[in-house]
């Protein structure tokens, strides 16, 4: 939503000198075994400038900046830091060398102050807390990073957290800071703030490394933009706001409508064919008057009804934090209302465990799909039949010759695409993951009702399309679908009715056309009309 | 986005399946071992050639003492695969002592119960077997159940739950109420009655001079079971599921908290039956101490396995003969037994640490 904004603002670049690159990358290539996960790239990166990585799921942005950061090393090619052979062993040689990354995942103790997590393993002797705090907020403030320095780091939000990791790399000073998708966990709000303190840094004078698959982003932060696709450099720019439409033809071989790059990977779905009218329809869903009160008191879901009748598709749309993380939770079995009531598929599930849920009919794509969907140590077969494998045994042994008969079937029909159905989950692309709990869940016997929570984050525009593909045409075998998610572009193009949640309330409910987008947005600001 | 993970801590590397890993440093590990253990013999100027030879005879010097060595094997193998089943899902048993007590003590009241002794087809010894693993099992169980009721964590209960066990077996043998022999004289000791001879687990020789019992097969089949469960059966993987990630093995609709009680149960059981072996097939009679160490011997013999049945019995067997060793060489050679628990030490420091090593390694 606040994309959309986001696109207009484009700052005009500042004016360029030829600069000295920074770190320059000349054939630089990364294989793990059989897998070339990178090949031939050359990139440079300059001080003073913003530099974005552009790709799909599986376009190899990752590895890039592991090799940059020393987690892996080149298996050919070399790169040269400031004109010198730059070749970091470990993370730690890597900072040695100004070479800083703030990862995905953060790596704070949430129990300590944010100043302990700042000052870990870099003081000895007598610490002198109140000193060192002003300090850091001097720095801090310098990028425009508000900060709390006494507060833990458990009561504070994802985006704060992840100021705490960018101010702990820029108290080293970096020379080079890396970002590894660093809004894919923001809320709207926050990504704008953070994209201000990229430029802040760039413009300090340091180089600005980020991965990033969202387009509206890169026209704020990036001075030059290198799209990867199948581990190969296949464009780069120096002028990307007026490049956009040259990258995104780049990013992904089929191109979408001309100027709308935002939503592609929806833009591209046909119309949904609403099926003929037949009179009321049978319900798949219902919830009734659901209520959620959290464990410190704080009423998350306030009287909830809602019911979805079979085949259609009801969107909940909301700023996150609003009350949908519960209800997903609770529809998953994970969690209990507080009061209220659900059925679905003819059962009451109010008190049901996530194994009755899945019997009654519900398939379930939860929100963390690394935590709750999937194993990620367990091989891409056992993921697709987590939880059902009795349906392969023979005197409780498993057959393991039939069930993966069966995963490569399954593969085969939702595109899971791997080297193999015994690979580990966890070396699969984001995209295919999620392919592959779509596949589980929608496969689910007598499925009547699916549950997707924020099923396309994180995921490339390819991948965006066939997770909606394979969810219309569930919904169009009569499963109602209740699909949750923070991209308003997504609920209109995918969702028959959108219904708005704020504190924990439906305020609104909406049909699923693109001319209620503003009503649609002023409801999830609270205003009612 | 995940390209490439990290190396993840906790599985079995693939640097632990190439000969290195799984034979070579596990033989070195032991000749070191080994080798500062007769260092030390030395500095006690115990005469070098004594010791060793006390040692060799009393770990496989003869028909009996490699009999008295594998029942101690058989003990030890079975808490160990009780231990790496449990670890399977996660868990950390720790309560091997008192599982084994548990057994003993059951197994002790059920051959001692009128009727039992006279039971026909075996059933005489069987039960009483049984039992034992039974209340072993249910032992283990309390731990589970207080880890899924109440997130208790088992490495505590356990080991809490076996000190609770050990005094009950004390006081078991303490009391003419329970299971103490009748007090005849001030001198009576408190241990309970012999068990009738149709109670003893049967030699697989016939012959006292090769005193091992049916307790051997039985093992070996036992292990055979746990590793055919944990690779094929629907069981084995859903433990697996539940050690990796309970949250998402739940959503997916697999039985959590009947996981976890029934693999602390079988951990348990298994110590259980291996308290009413060392009962039927050893000491005969219950007294206090009946689980020496046992329990925790068993548990460094799961721990140096990692997660392999085939691990297990390898250390199993190692260390059933390095105690039968140790015995022969106190009584022979005077050089206390202790050494051969700073061997063993040494062999899991050493394994371990190699082990760290070569996964760090892998991870590059």
């Amino acid at each position: 939503m606040s994309q959309g904004t986001a696109v207009q603002d484009v700052p005009t670049p500042a004016e360029k000198t030829e600069p000295q690159p920074l770190l320059a990358l000349s054939g630089v290539g990364k294989r793990f075994g059989e897998f070339s996960a990178l090949s031939d790239i050359d990139i440079a990166f300059n001080a003073h400038e913003g530099h974005c990585l552009l790709g799909e799921n599986g376009a190899g942005k990752s590895t890039l900046c592991n090799l940059v950061f020393g987690i892996h090393q080149p298996t050919s090619g070399d790169m040269r830091l400031d004109g010198a052979l730059y070749a970091p062993a470990n993370p730690r040689d890597a900072m040695r060398h100004g070479v800083a990354m703030v990862h995905q995942h953060f790596s704070l103790i949430n129990e300590l102050p944010v100043i302990d997590n700042l000052l870990i393993g870099k003081k000895f002797g007598r610490l002198n807390r109140k000193a060192e705090a002003e300090k850091i907020m001097t720095l801090a403030t310098e990028f425009g990073l508000g900060l709390a320095p006494f507060e833990i780091v458990g009561d504070l939000s994802v985006g704060q957290r992840q100021r705490i990791e960018i101010v702990k790399c820029l108290m080293q000073r970096p020379r080079l800071l890396i970002l590894d998708e660093p809004t894919a966990v923001l809320l709207p709000e926050e990504i704008n703030s953070l994209l201000d303190v990229c430029r802040r840094v760039a413009e300090s004078g340091c180089a600005v490394a980020m991965v990033t698959h969202k387009l509206a982003e890169i026209a704020r932060v990036a001075d030059r933009v290198t799209v990867l696709r199948g581990g190969r450099a296949v464009a780069h720019s120096a002028d990307p706001s007026n490049d956009m439409d040259v990258l995104v033809r780049a990013m992904i071989s089929r191109e979408g409508e001309a100027g709308d790059n935002r939503n592609f990977g929806v833009s591209a779905l046909p119309p949904r064919k609403l099926a003929p009218h037949r009179g009321p329809l049978p319900e798949a869903m219902q919830i009734d008057n659901l209520s959620f009160v959290d464990e410190i008191g704080v009423k998350r879901l306030d009287s909830v009804t809602l019911t979805i009748a079979e085949g259609e598709i009801v969107g909940v749309a909301g700023v996150e934090g609003n009350g949908q993380s519960e209800l997903g939770s609770i529809l998953a079995g994970l969690s209990h209302a507080t009061s209220g009531r659900w059925f679905a598929a003819g059962h009451e599930l109010t008190t049901a465990k996530p194994r009755q849920i899945t019997a009654a009919g519900v398939g379930v794509i939860p929100e963390d799909r690394h935590l709750v969907a999937s194993i990620g140590q367990l091989s891409l077969a056992d993921n697709l039949q987590l939880g059902r494998m009795q349906g392969f045994a023979r005197y409780g042994l498993i057959d393991r010759k039939r069930q993966r008969e069966e995963a490569r079937t399954l593969m085969q029909r939702f595109d899971v695409r791997a080297p193999d159905s015994q690979s580990a989950f966890s070396t699969l692309s984001g995209g295919n993951q999620q392919k592959a709990v779509l596949a589980r869940e929608l496969t689910t016997s007598n499925l009547r009702f699916l549950l997707a929570a924020h099923p396309t984050r994180g995921l490339d525009i390819g991948a965006i399309e066939a997770v909606y593909t394979y969810i219309r045409q569930a919904a169009d075998q009569e499963t109602g679908v209740l699909l949750i998610s923070s991209e308003l572009d997504e609920l209109l193009a995918v969702a028959d009715r959108i219904v708005v949640f704020y504190r924990g309330r439906i305020i609104g409910e909406r049909a699923a056309k693109i001319d209620n987008r503003d009503d649609i947005g002023s409801l999830m600001s609270g205003k009612t009309p | 986005m995940t390209d490439i993970p990290y190396q993840l801590p906790g599985i079995p590397s693939a640097a632990y399946s190439d000969i290195l890993g799984r034979i070579a440093i596990p033989v070195i590990a032991v000749v070191a071992a080994f080798l500062v253990g007769l260092v030390a013999v030395m500095a006690m100027g115990v005469p070098l050639d004594r010791a060793v030879s006390a040692f060799i005879n009393g770990a496989f010097g003869s028909a009996y003492s490699i009999s008295a060595s594998l029942n101690r094997s058989i003990s030890l193998a079975l808490v160990g695969i009780g231990f790496v089943i449990a670890a399977r899902a996660g868990l950390t048993n720790v309560g091997g002592e008192g599982q084994i007590a548990m057994g003993g003590v059951f197994a002790t009241a059920l051959c001692l119960a009128p009727g039992i002794a006279e039971l026909p087809f075996g059933l005489s010894f069987i039960i009483p077997l049984v039992g034992g693993a039974i209340a072993g099992g249910v032992w283990g169980a309390i731990a589970g159940f207080l880890k899924v009721r109440a997130g208790a964590n088992e490495v505590i209960t356990t080991l809490l739950l076996s000190f609770i066990a050990i005094w009950l077996l004390y006081w078991s043998v303490q009391s003419e109420n329970l299971l103490r022999q009748p007090m005849t004289s001030s001198a009576t000791l408190p241990e309970s009655l012999s068990i009738p001879a149709s109670t003893q687990v049967p030699l697989l020789t016939g012959s006292y001079t090769s005193p091992v019992t049916w307790g051997l097969p039985l093992t070996i089949v036992i292990a055979i079971a746990a590793a055919i469960i944990l690779s094929r059966s629907v069981f084995g993987f859903n433990l697996k599921a539940i050690g990796f990630n309970p949250v998402a093995a739940a959503r997916a609709g697999i039985a959590v908290g009947a996981g976890v009680v029934t693999a602390l149960f079988v951990a348990g059981a298994l110590g259980g039956l291996a308290g009413a072996l060392m009962l039927q097939g050893e000491q005969y009679s219950l007294k206090a101490g009946f689980s020496s160490n046992y329990g925790f011997d068993g548990l460094v013999v799961g721990l140096l396995a990692r997660n392999s049945i085939t691990g297990v019995i390898a250390g199993a067997v190692l260390f059933g003969f390095m105690r039968s060793g140790g015995i022969s060489m106190e009584m022979m050679a005077s050089v206390p037994s202790a050494l051969v628990g700073i061997i063993q030490g040494l062999i899991v420091v050493s394994i371990a640490g190699a082990a760290y090593f070569l996964d760090r390694r892998s991870a590059r």
